[in-house]
């Protein structure tokens, strides 16, 4: 602490901050993880290659998708090993626009940078994205730094749970903690709704991505919605910029 | 193809695409792609909350959870108490046969 201190001055009360401000979105995600753990070993994974998964991937909806084709088929093909890396790659694509979203706001040297974007996900994005700003130390790599690491440890840790024990536990589609995830994002976006536009620009990407969800996988959705929607807002609130300068 | 292998190939590309935007921060935007940027998180947690509730099997339910759990979120700005209203809300419905 004393030896860090001149170059960190404050790291670990925003660090813990940003841990906590994700409490609230655990129960949504112990039993989420431990799903996966349990479809993964029942599709002949190992407990390590579970974990591992976990630990490097790190991404609920491919890891899911991965755990899906490993039981329906045990161990992939090589076509089959492609298909589910670029399945993987298309869902993950949305976190080039959460980084770059982020990075305007948050410029990060490239230690700090190589660090923050293995534990970057949806919900500590939108987190550091709406409460990093009100921190008391405002937006900071160490609020964002927490946040993500309160979900890639409880991630982990429920990947552990499910993989040792998720034979005995209760089928968490029965407690009903599947609607935790859509509140914990609304609770994100209702701060965000000021103005029409922006009342505008969500009611068009979310019934968007209801309507796309018909056809196309989760995260490719996201991404599409997310995309057309920025850049709806943008039109309507830089169109008349060119012919006003 | 190993188990191994499929892991560390979905990590490869994982990682670069979380670790290119964070990259991209110093970029000099024109004011279309900042305005854009700033509307991203609006999109993006819609996008993630209306199919995640209207696609759901048990979309009744939820509606009502997400009403109350907006509601609260939009009088108190508290995430744990919109989440903790909403959910309540969800299992009164359920219980009521919604």
């Amino acid at each position: 602490m004393t030896a860090s201190a001149p170059f960190w001055p404050a790291f670990w009360p925003p660090f813990w901050r940003g841990f906590r401000a994700l409490l609230p979105l655990w129960p949504g995600m112990v039993p989420f993880a431990v799903a996966y753990a349990v479809t993964a070993q029942a599709g002949g994974l190992s407990l390590w290659e579970t974990q591992l998964m976990s630990l490097t991937v790190f991404a609920g909806a491919s890891q899911f998708a991965a755990a899906g084709q490993f039981v329906s088929g045990g161990l992939p093909t090589v076509a089959g090993a492609l298909g589910l890396v670029a399945t993987t790659f298309l869902l993950n694509a949305r976190h080039v626009l959460y980084g770059l979203s982020l990075s305007r706001s948050l410029p990060l040297p490239w230690g700090q940078r190589l660090l923050a974007a293995q534990f970057l996900t949806d919900e500590a994005y939108g987190v550091t994205v709406v409460a990093g700003p009100r921190d008391p130390g405002g937006l900071s790599f160490a609020f964002l730094l927490g946040a993500e690491l309160s979900l890639y440890g409880v991630w982990n840790a429920s990947t552990l749970l499910g993989s040792l024990a998720g034979a005995v536990l209760p089928d968490p589609q029965a407690l009903g903690v599947g609607v935790i995830f859509p509140l914990a994002f609304l609770g994100l976006l209702v701060p965000l709704l000021e103005g029409r536009v922006t009342l505008l620009v969500a009611l068009v990407s979310g019934l968007g991505a209801w309507g796309l969800g018909r056809a196309l996988p989760g995260g490719l959705v996201i991404l599409l919605a997310g995309v057309g929607g920025a850049a709806l807002g943008a039109w309507i609130t830089t169109r008349h910029a060119g012919s006003r300068a | 193809m190993s188990g191994w292998l499929v892991i560390g190939l979905m990590w490869a590309v994982t990682y670069p695409a979380r670790l290119l935007g964070l990259s991209l921060g110093r970029l000099n935007l024109p004011p279309f792609w900042q305005a854009f940027l700033r509307f991203v998180p609006v999109s993006v947690f819609a996008a993630l909350v209306v199919p995640d509730v209207l696609g759901s099997p048990e979309w009744a339910r939820r509606l009502v959870g997400a009403a109350v759990g907006g509601a609260l979120l939009w009088r108190t700005r508290n995430l744990a108490l919109g989440i903790l209203g909403g959910f309540a809300a969800y299992w009164a419905a359920r219980l009521a046969g919604l």
